[in-house]
């Protein structure tokens, strides 16, 4: 998953080796294929599909439903998020640089005597130093999300197809997209085909 | 909302006997298993109060023996006013998760007659002696311009009208949520849990007036010239996580011996594990704001206290308490897993145990020899009269709890929120 999947047009002007594989795979009609939709008419079934769909190894691909599904994230095999590590770290950093600096500022820079108090005092550095703090770990864990969501986006080939709009009223769907490295056109077929999908379709990029 | 009827509520109460967690075996200990352990602790504990009285004769000093009797009162009844802090937000909340762990707290909370009795005897103790640590009842309120101003809440009359409504309140609300709980393990009456919840909202309310000013007339008011707003705060943030730390111990032990299988699973440890880790950093914020605005402000009468606990060896235990109560804590119970395994969170509780009785002998032991000059203050080799006191109170006070804790069943068993607890789970 690279970031150029999510972001096709600052990509063009990336430097070749970081551009995105060329897609191979074509649809029926000739043009290039994006990714499999499979459609299921009830929860029960698109959950047992996504087991099968997991347990294939598919990485590149999703689930969507018109409503949460409890405990789906296990048939997905979602792994817990690494970003608190990242926001830890980020955090901790973050606090002891705040705290470096207050110290610097009123014990090395700028010693302003306030009631006879030591200029290099934890106390007074400690608000602030929690402060910046929270901040680091508020802004890492919300860019980090998006960047690891692969946000902000502003399109998506599914959001062409017709007959996908059902996601959000009665219908369930998992998608492969080709750039999977297992994906296969018949495999994913015939995957769909076993896991009782009521309907299959072809999504085409643009 | 709608009601469900008689009828639909015997079925949910059917199926909730049914469910395996709720076999009788699971949900009760052998009888008198916990009998010798308690008979046990009980005579530790008598033992350790004798050691203390003779402490204090040995050194003919009563003011060091109170003072290690008052850490280890303070430290049960800390645990104590948890329970029935926790119980009585559970119902206020009406949380569903917490069914099964709610009669642990239930235990902790019976404990506080026990509580306010060490507290009678301290009282007892301090009247007739005319105030060893509660030192301004030998203060000439004459000569005294701030005892002048105090005195109309500093004098021994309304000390002890204080401590009967203070016992009063505690041993009522107590008292009737467990006859509320008990009596529905019997009837399966749900309308009692309405009942617990309406004398929680109440109860709640008189809950913390009382441990406020209960933490003002034994703690603060050890140095009547020291006034902090924050101080009853301050003794509730020990409250609420060291019940939490106790009944997730209690919890692990019996789940150790093969009890309790699916009624406590680990995402209740993983719930009790969150709220012990927030208000671990309660305490940090609260312990901070409090020094921190006496630090700012530094004006004599309020900084003297901190003053007196930031030399003489103090000083240490203070930076032990920052970073033992605090940092230590803090980082740890950051990691899920280490919140999600009862080893993990029963490890970090006995820390912060060892850290609230810390925390109370910096609190309560530099009072013994304020105004004592530095050099006739007595060395280390008095340990042990610490040792014995806070130990001696702490194991009449385990012993008792221990033989609660074997005689009823370990989970309410006709809660109406049984079914939610028992199928608990952390979704995130």
């Amino acid at each position: 998953m690279a970031v150029a999947d999510y972001f096709p047009l600052p990509a063009k002007y990336l430097p070749r080796a970081l551009q995105p594989a060329p897609n191979r795979h074509l649809a029926a009609d000739g043009s290039p294929l994006h990714g499999l939709l499979a459609e299921f008419d009830t929860a029960p079934g698109v959950y047992h599909a996504a087991e099968h769909v997991r347990d294939a190894g598919f990485t590149a691909w999703d689930l969507h439903s018109p409503f949460p599904l409890h405990g789906v994230e296990d048939a997905m095999g979602f792994k817990r998020t690494k970003l608190p590590i990242a926001v830890g770290v980020i955090a901790l950093t973050g606090a002891g640089l705040g705290y470096l600096m207050q110290w610097w500022m009123s014990a090395v820079a700028y010693r302003l005597p306030v009631q006879g108090k030591p200029f290099g005092a934890w106390e007074p550095f400690t608000p602030i130093t929690f402060e910046i703090g929270v901040l680091s770990a508020a802004f890492t864990a919300l860019i980090g999300m998006l960047a690891l969501n692969g946000l902000p986006r502003f399109h998506h080939p599914l959001y062409k197809h017709e007959h996908f709009l059902a996601s959000s009223d009665d219908k369930f769907f998992i998608y492969i997209e080709t750039r999977d490295p297992k994906f296969d056109r018949a495999a994913v077929q015939k995957l769909f085909e076993q896991s009782g999908a009521a309907r299959i379709d072809e999504v085409t990029e643009g | 909302m709608s009601q469900i009827t008689r009828d639909q509520y015997a079925a949910v109460l059917e199926q909730v006997a049914r469910h395996p967690a709720m076999a009788t075996d699971n949900i009760h200990l052998p009888e008198n298993r916990l009998r010798g352990l308690s008979r046990v602790l009980i005579g530790l504990g008598i033992g350790g109060l004798i050691a203390t009285i003779a402490g204090a004769v040995v050194y003919s000093n009563i003011k060091h023996a109170l003072a290690a009797y008052l850490v280890g009162t303070l430290c049960v009844t800390a645990i104590s006013l948890g329970g029935l802090f926790w119980t009585m937000i559970f119902h206020q909340v009406n949380a569903g998760w917490s069914a099964t762990v709610r009669r642990q707290f239930e235990n902790l909370m019976m404990n506080l007659p026990l509580c306010m009795g060490f507290v009678f005897i301290f009282l007892v103790a301090e009247i007739a002696t005319g105030g060893t640590l509660l030192t301004w009842m030998g203060v000439d309120h004459h000569t005294n311009h701030l005892m002048h101003h105090k005195r109309p809440w500093l004098n021994e009359p309304f000390l002890v009208v204080r401590f009967i409504i203070f016992a009063g309140v505690l041993t009522f609300l107590a008292n009737r949520l467990w006859r509320f709980s008990t009596e529905q393990d019997r009837t399966g009456d749900r309308f009692l849990t309405l009942k617990a919840r309406k004398t929680s909202a109440g109860g709640l309310l008189a809950f913390a007036l009382v441990t406020a000013f209960f933490a003002f007339d034994y703690v603060m008011a050890l140095d009547y010239r020291f006034f902090s707003t924050m101080f009853g705060v301050y003794y509730f943030a020990s409250t609420t996580f060291s019940s939490l730390v106790v009944v997730l111990l209690i919890t692990g032990l019996i789940r150790l011996g093969g009890r309790l299988t699916g009624a406590v699973s680990n995402e209740h440890v993983h719930d009790l594990g969150k709220l012990t880790f927030g208000f671990t950093v309660f305490w940090a914020y609260i312990a901070f704001s409090q020094y921190f605005l006496i630090w700012y402000s530094n004006i004599p009468e309020e900084s003297a206290w901190f003053v007196y606990r930031k030399q003489g060896g103090w000083e240490n235990l203070a930076a032990i308490l920052a970073i033992g109560h605090f940092i230590i804590p803090f980082l740890i119970l950051l990691l899920r897993p280490v919140k999600r395994h009862p080893a993990g969170v029963a490890a970090v509780g006995i820390w912060l145990l060892a850290m609230l009785v810390l925390d109370m002998v910096w609190v309560i032991r530099p009072m013994v020899y304020v105004g004592i000059p530095a050099a006739e203050i007595p060395g280390a080799e008095r340990w042990w009269v610490d040792v014995a006191g806070i130990l001696g109170v702490a194991c009449v006070w385990a012993g008792v709890l221990a033989s609660r804790i074997g005689r009823g069943p370990l989970v309410p068993l006709k809660d109406p929120r049984l079914p939610e607890a028992l199928e608990h789970r952390n979704w995130v």
